[in-house]
């Protein structure tokens, strides 16, 4: 997958701002550290070997993707990564793999927090709320699928 | 749905087979086409409860659970379709626990995340024990925590597990993680809305984490290690070149800022920054 714009995390999901502060504002999904994170599969997708798991695409496709990868691609190792709901799904591959492989392959796994910030803004322009930022937290997940070197 | 299956044994299908010759109708011809459908070449253990919304299938009938005869059967079949019609009823479920953390620790204390935990009660309850174990020098007086603890969850509850587990990170700093990730099997009993003689026991593989965090370092060599903190450093050097691999798998796989050590304010500087930079290139 070398898709540099949607890393194929799970879309950012909508919040409903609670204070009435901007009156039925339209919660604009404009993080800024998305656009940042869009960088990093720029980088990863040099070596191929990473998947971005996401809610969209259908299990099996992802799950197929990622064993072309390992057979097909010649690569010893796959990095599945996963963000908030998906981070189940990650798992889900990982684990789907490492059975269909009769256990020649190993998972490691990493955790991490991403940042992601939504920028509201105001629906009715002629309202006087400014745009407001909120920064949430959000669980990541990235799984190393490898073959164990032989030693 | 093919997305939709849990494990479907070969034995399934016959007794359902069976089924179907004895009561001819609609209802029964329901899980005909569900199994063969499912009922590809590979053994597939997906998860049917994270991926749709219905809530749950039963569909593997293991021989141990043989509380059923053929007859009831024809019961059963929208019952596959699940829960929701038919066997709404009772569902007890239990939870068979293969082993617990695929390790070593001995006096550690376990957090057990469910789905509806609050992630509020068990990071007061964690926090106070890590915490309070820190005063004592890790004297193993008290069985809880020490210097280690495991987080556990499956099925709905892994992300929450995760969550925990890095809030704990970032309180208690310095800290050594390790992620096991594996299947675990649960059985749950349902019972017939109409005559509730048939039961069924299903057994669910649901995926599941542990995650060990612990003062005292651990092996780098085993997989599913994470070192502590590491993160913002190896970032930005990941911006320039990659960092050599090291022992432990990829610590520099994390996302940016994991804003563990340094506020907010300077991430989203950079962020923006870099962001506006990626724009233009």
């Amino acid at each position: 997958m070398t898709e540099p714009r949607n890393p194929g995390m799970s879309s950012v999901p909508q919040i409903n701002p609670a204070h009435t502060e901007s009156s039925s504002p339209a919660v604009e999904m404009d993080p800024v550290e998305y656009t940042l994170r869009k960088r990093l599969p720029r980088k990863l997708p040099k070596r191929r070997n990473d998947v971005y798991v996401n809610m969209k695409t259908d299990f099996r496709a992802q799950l197929a993707r990622c064993q072309k990868l390992l057979e097909g691609g010649g690569h010893r190792e796959i990095c599945v990564h996963g963000l908030g709901l998906a981070i189940n799904r990650a798992i889900n591959i990982a684990l789907q793999l490492q059975a269909s492989s009769q256990g020649a392959l190993q998972l490691a796994a990493n955790t991490s927090t991403v940042e992601l910030v939504d920028d509201l803004e105001p629906e009715d322009p002629d309202e006087a709320g400014e745009p407001m930022t909120r920064t949430r937290n959000n669980s990541a997940i990235h799984i190393k699928v490898f073959y164990p070197d032989p030693q | 749905m093919f997305t939709g299956c849990g494990v479907v044994s070969g034995q399934n299908q016959h007794l359902t087979n069976n089924a179907v010759k004895s009561q001819p109708g609609l209802e029964v011809n329901k899980p005909i086409q569900f199994e063969n459908g499912t009922n590809q070449g590979t053994n597939p253990v997906f998860q049917g409860q994270t991926y749709t919304n219905s809530v749950m299938h039963p569909e593997v009938f293991n021989s141990v659970s043989n509380l059923q005869k053929p007859a009831p059967l024809p019961v059963s079949p929208p019952a596959i379709k699940l829960g929701q019609d038919g066997f709404k009823k009772v569902c007890r479920t239990e939870e068979e626990s293969p082993c617990p953390f695929p390790g070593l620790p001995s006096g550690v204390l376990e957090m057990r995340v469910k789905e509806g935990s609050k992630i509020r009660n068990l990071m007061g309850f964690a926090m106070a024990r890590m915490q309070g174990e820190k005063a004592g020098s890790g004297g193993g007086a008290d069985s809880a925590g020490l210097r280690q603890v495991v987080f556990t969850g499956s099925g709905r509850a892994v992300t929450k597990t995760i969550t925990c587990a890095e809030i704990m990170k970032r309180k208690v700093g310095c800290l050594h993680q390790l992620t096991k990730l594996r299947y675990k099997v649960m059985k749950e009993v349902w019972e017939s809305n109409q005559g509730g003689t048939s039961e069924m026991t299903v057994h669910r593989t649901v995926p599941s984490i542990s995650i060990l965090l612990s003062k005292d370092p651990l092996d780098p060599r085993e997989p599913g290690y994470q070192p502590p903190e590491a993160f913002s450093a190896l970032w930005e050097d990941r911006e320039g070149a990659e960092p050599a691999a090291q022992t432990c798998k990829r610590p520099l796989g994390s996302l940016p800022h994991s804003g563990f050590s340094h506020p907010k304010k300077p991430c989203l500087g950079r962020g923006s920054f870099s962001a506006s930079s990626s724009l233009t290139s």
